[in-house]
């Protein structure tokens, strides 16, 4: 088997049983109000007539090199709106940050201990000292989202590159 | 739907930072390898997201998502002899070495090719050997001649390379100094072919193979020189009769010279200057000189030997540019 995607989720078999019955749902000890699924594609670069654009494909075959775009979906299912909703990636440890991120994503270059905005981020030097950390550094990606209303539905996104 | 790649408060996202701080990764544990991650590594992404609903707090944690890493398909051959290897009688000895630039194990099968493009002549294939002590140098006996049918290296770790040793003999007609090459090709046993071909299921871990940018086959140019020698012999004779003149006449002594010229880049060995004594002459005792200095007759320590059946001197080994005088010298009767 070349690919392994799980494509069904605890979290998203939750939201269905909320959706199929509130009642069900309000005995269960206090079922998450938003539902968050993962998904990733493969990001090839295609050249037609000269022009290049990258289209997202199944993620097949995936070798060294290549950039994978993950997405994390999220669904406030409940009734109350959610604030302060904070989604935290960490990196696989097989996958850098694509440098081509956009800028302005929140990242930690030490396992989550600190985040900020890449460039402001130091990590230790080979040769002594620390140096500005760049995008192969980073070890996680989150994003905050203030507030999602009831009903409403977003996504959340970073590019990878097969280390 | 809207896409947030933008960051908002950072104080809000300190409860999130805490969830997640446990799964603290190694991010370089994989790029030690210059090949990238190795195949049939999982690449598991999940998410998890801290939020509030009203005054409670909540976490809710995504599905995982996995993707196996495929095999790439690559290979590096290079050569190792840095100056032409020498031929002569022995043949000569190029080295190579052929790097598994892939990320999967993998065996490379070779092939040595001795017609190369502005040869001065096409050396004989007399062996593929591996290099099975890694000590860089071809050790008659000791590292694995691989048979003629099964050429091809041991499985490879990614980024392991092995060293392989051709051994390429002279045909008839190389002439001394000519210079020849031989191309060394290392294929992936899996396939090979364009960039981007894929061999479902036969990568590493179950997954595809998919060749990379070196089409997964590389070869390389080692060159040899053959080594010549070859000899011209001159004999001269000078004449001195007992009156003090050059007449052949009995009694008169006649010295010859052997000049035995070595010309070429390589040696002669096991080199023999022999003569005999003409009828009606008779060898003059202690004549045989070699290069000025005096030998023995007798079969001793020394070069030579002189007498009535002639005279023989050894000279081994002489190298090309070198030139031998035997002297001996016959008293006509």
């Amino acid at each position: 088997m070349k690919l392994s995607f799980i494509v069904k989720s605890l979290a998203g078999a939750a939201a269905m049983v909320a959706m199929a019955g509130p009642a069900l749902a309000a005995a269960q000890s206090a079922p998450s109000p938003v539902s968050l699924k993962g998904d990733v594609m493969l990001e090839k670069t295609v050249t037609e007539n000269g022009v290049s654009k990258v289209e997202l494909v199944e993620p097949k075959v995936v070798i060294p090199g290549d950039h994978l775009l993950f997405t994390t979906r999220y669904h406030n299912e409940g009734k109350q709106a959610v604030t302060n909703f904070v989604v935290t990636n960490p990196l696989p440890s097989a996958v850098a940050l694509s440098s081509d991120a956009a800028p302005g994503t929140e990242v930690s270059v030490d396992g989550g201990k600190t985040w900020g905005q890449l460039g402001s981020l130091k990590v230790p030097a080979k040769e002594g000292g620390e140096r500005t950390a760049t995008a192969t550094d980073v070890t996680h990606v989150r994003w905050t989202i203030p507030a999602i209303a009831p009903g409403a539905s977003g996504e959340v996104q970073y590019h990878g590159i097969v280390r | 739907m809207n896409t947030y790649i933008t960051p908002l408060r950072r104080a809000a996202g300190i409860a999130g930072c805490s969830l997640v701080a446990l799964s603290v990764t190694a991010p370089f544990a994989d790029s030690a390898h210059a090949t990238g991650v190795l195949a049939g590594t999982l690449i598991e992404n999940t998410a998890t997201a801290t939020y509030q609903t009203g005054t409670t707090t909540g976490t809710v944690v995504s599905n995982k998502v996995t993707v196996k890493v495929d095999e790439l398909l690559d290979v590096a051959v290079a050569t190792l002899s840095t100056a032409p290897a020498t031929a002569n009688s022995e043949p000569a000895v190029l080295i190579y070495s052929v790097t598994n630039s892939g990320n999967g194990p993998e065996a490379f099968n070779l092939a040595a090719d001795p017609k190369v493009s502005g040869n001065a002549f096409d050396g004989t294939i007399k062996s593929v050997v591996l290099d099975s002590n890694n000590n860089g140098v071809y050790d008659p006996g000791v590292d694995t001649v691989l048979t003629t049918g099964s050429l091809a290296t041991p499985l490879l770790a990614p980024d392991k390379s092995v060293k392989v040793f051709v051994l390429v003999t002279l045909p008839v007609g190389a002439t001394d100094a000519q210079t020849s090459q031989v191309r060394l090709t290392a294929t992936a046993q899996t396939g090979s072919g364009t960039p981007g071909t894929s061999f479902a299921g036969k990568g590493e871990g179950g997954g595809d193979a998919v060749v990379g940018l070196t089409t997964a086959s590389a070869n390389s140019l080692a060159a040899l020189i053959a080594s010549l020698a070859n000899i011209t012999l001159t004999k001269s004779a000078t004449i001195l009769d007992p009156f003090g003149t050059a007449k052949p006449v009995p009694g008169a002594v006649v010295t010859y010279s052997l000049a035995a010229k070595v010309t070429g880049s390589g040696s002669l060995d096991g080199l023999h200057v022999v003569d005999t004594i003409p009828a009606g002459t008779t060898y003059v005792p202690g004549s045989l000189k070699l290069d000025s200095a005096a030998l023995t007759d007798a079969a001793d320590g020394d070069a030579g030997t002189g007498g009535a059946s002639g005279i023989d001197v050894a000279l081994g080994k002489v190298s090309g540019g070198t030139t031998r005088n035997v002297v001996f010298a016959v008293k006509i009767n």
